[in-house]
């Protein structure tokens, strides 16, 4: 068993990009994420990897986009505005099929906003800013272990599916220090020599491209990708459900603030109400399935979220029903505090449940 | 049992450092924890304060509204924090650098000259752990060993300002019986 270290979130997922094999990096300096880039600065070059300190954002994702297309296993890191400016060629390595693992550690928006953490970038991880019909695996850790836990789990998926995977951090966890284990990685290694552009050496020439003048052959290839998406959904639906079994009242959060949203759970336990907390942990691919079958026996399901109601959209298309789903949030600033989050949910139990 | 802490001072008092050692204590101890900084765009001279959490179960409020012990160690501070202690709670105030007034009667005050103590010890950069110390014997018995261990993991292989450091934390830590008798 290895031992307990008191971590960052974003140094935990520095030495875990580390310990899984990452080789190159590149990025732009942006709070709250700035030590996963200060952090890799130091330790890539003693360790003769890739490390570079891009001229902008946009660099930085093309550059990442060059190097994974050669079959380097390739991160870069930033935060909110500055990934808006990465959305294009998040685009076009979907269509390409190279494995990018991006960790998006959340501040306040829209526009440049300011460092406030904030949950703000859901609809821009799960819906994205790019074009064409593509999706990006997105993973959302709510401790700093899990910060371990998902970047292992961003570089195997990313390799596994050929795709682009997003890391979507709150900026609290970030900045949050807690013990957690640098376990070894426990994914096996994806063989990439098939696709890879390593030097024609003995072999035909491949090319990767997402320019394609045949119609038939670009609607083949977006076919093919959404086949590889449907398989994604099958597979790597990811979540968390805490008391949900017996539950009246479901709620439903995502990232760190789940876990105030737990201890929501148990304080109304305590006082005999059956409430249960439903967390996803993949947002692409969102447990729909499994939402709807939890909600379908529970008389109302409150989403709550650090923004004005982006997960809501996913809640309600999971439930089905927007007669029984409501919402309590904000859109920045000091996460909501179990006390504030049990004075709105009674506020709600009230107007529209005499029973509860 | 949950326990919430905010330390807080000026940028150059060793805030974040004894908050991460206060955090490593707990972690030493087997206990859940968080430590969250929180600090202006300057780091020297300006504004700093973390906030430590701890609990013997999973620790699931990684911000709170308000803390079981404060330590204020400049004036500033003082003022920016003194009604984010709990009723019951208490605070540690460094009296060298900030007025000894009781504003509030629902807190147990303590007053220590704690930059005039470091001083004496012979290190102005000490005054922190002093305060430790003086956290520590009002909350927690901690074995001196996982203190050490604390300082160790923070200050890595600078021996002297370890054992500096040590003096301080059991010099804060026997303060107040001393003071008592």
């Amino acid at each position: 068993m290895k031992e307990k270290t008191l971590l960052k979130g974003n140094i935990a997922i520095a030495k875990a990009a580390l310990n899984c094999g990452c080789s190159c990096y590149f990025g732009y300096p942006i709070t709250p994420q700035t030590e996963i880039g200060e952090y890799l600065s130091f330790e890539m070059q003693k360790n003769n990897l890739a490390y570079v300190c891009a001229e902008s954002e946009i660099g930085a994702i093309n550059m990442a986009l060059g190097a994974a297309s050669v079959g380097a296993k390739v991160m870069t890191s930033s935060s909110s505005c500055a990934v808006s400016l990465m959305q294009e060629t998040l685009s076009y390595a979907c269509s390409d099929e190279l494995p990018i693992v991006l960790v998006n550690v959340m501040r306040a928006g829209p526009g440049q906003g300011y460092i406030f953490p904030s949950q703000g970038d859901y609809n821009q991880t799960t819906i994205g800013g790019g074009n064409g019909d593509y999706h990006i695996i997105s993973l959302s850790p709510s401790s700093v272990q899990e910060c371990v836990d998902m970047t292992y789990k961003a570089f195997y998926l990313a390799q596994k599916y050929k795709n682009p995977t997003i890391l979507l951090v709150d900026g609290l966890l970030g900045q949050t220090a807690e013990p957690c284990i640098l376990f070894d990685n426990p994914y096996k290694e994806i063989d990439n020599s098939s696709w890879a552009l390593t030097g024609a050496k003995n072999r035909p020439s491949r090319k990767i491209h997402s320019l394609e003048p045949s119609q038939n052959k670009l609607n083949k290839h977006i076919l093919n990708l959404k086949n590889k998406y449907d398989l994604i959904e099958k597979n790597e639906t990811d979540y968390e459900k805490y008391m949900c079994d017996d539950a009246e009242i479901i709620l439903t959060a995502f990232g760190s603030l789940a876990r105030a949203v737990k201890a929501v759970v148990n304080s109304f336990r305590e006082k005999g109400l059956k409430a249960g907390l439903f967390r996803p942990k993949t947002l692409y691919p969102f447990p729909y399935d499994a939402l709807k079958k939890i909600a379908s026996q529970a008389k109302a399901i409150i989403d709550i979220e650090m923004n004005l109601g982006q997960m809501l959209r996913d809640v309600k298309l999971g439930v089905l029903s927007d007669s029984k789903v409501y919402f309590i949030g904000k859109p920045t600033g000091n996460w909501l505090k179990k006390e504030e989050i049990i004075d709105s949910v009674e506020n709600i139990l009230k107007e529209n449940y005499a029973n509860i | 049992m949950i326990k919430n802490f905010i330390i807080s001072g000026s940028g150059g008092q060793g805030i974040l450092s004894i908050g991460t050692v206060l955090a490593n204590i707990f972690m030493l101890n087997d206990l859940f924890v968080s430590y969250c900084p929180c600090y202006g765009a300057e780091m020297r001279g300006g504004a700093v304060n973390c906030e430590i959490n701890m609990s013997n179960e999973e620790l699931l409020s990684l911000q709170n509204e308000k803390a079981d012990y404060v330590i204020a160690l400049n004036q500033t501070s003082l003022d920016k924090f003194i009604n984010k202690v709990k009723k019951n709670g208490t605070i540690i105030v460094n009296s060298s650098l900030a007025k000894i007034e009781k504003t509030r009667n629902d807190i147990k005050y303590i007053f220590a000259p704690l930059t005039q103590e470091a001083l004496k010890l012979g290190n102005i950069k000490i005054a922190n752990s002093i305060a430790l110390g003086i956290l520590s014997k009002i909350t927690d018995n901690f074995s001196i060993e996982k203190v050490k261990k604390a300082y160790e993991k923070i200050l890595k292989n600078k021996t002297e300002l370890i054992q500096k450091n040590i003096e301080a934390y059991l010099f804060g830590y026997n303060y107040l019986q001393e003071r008592i008798q």
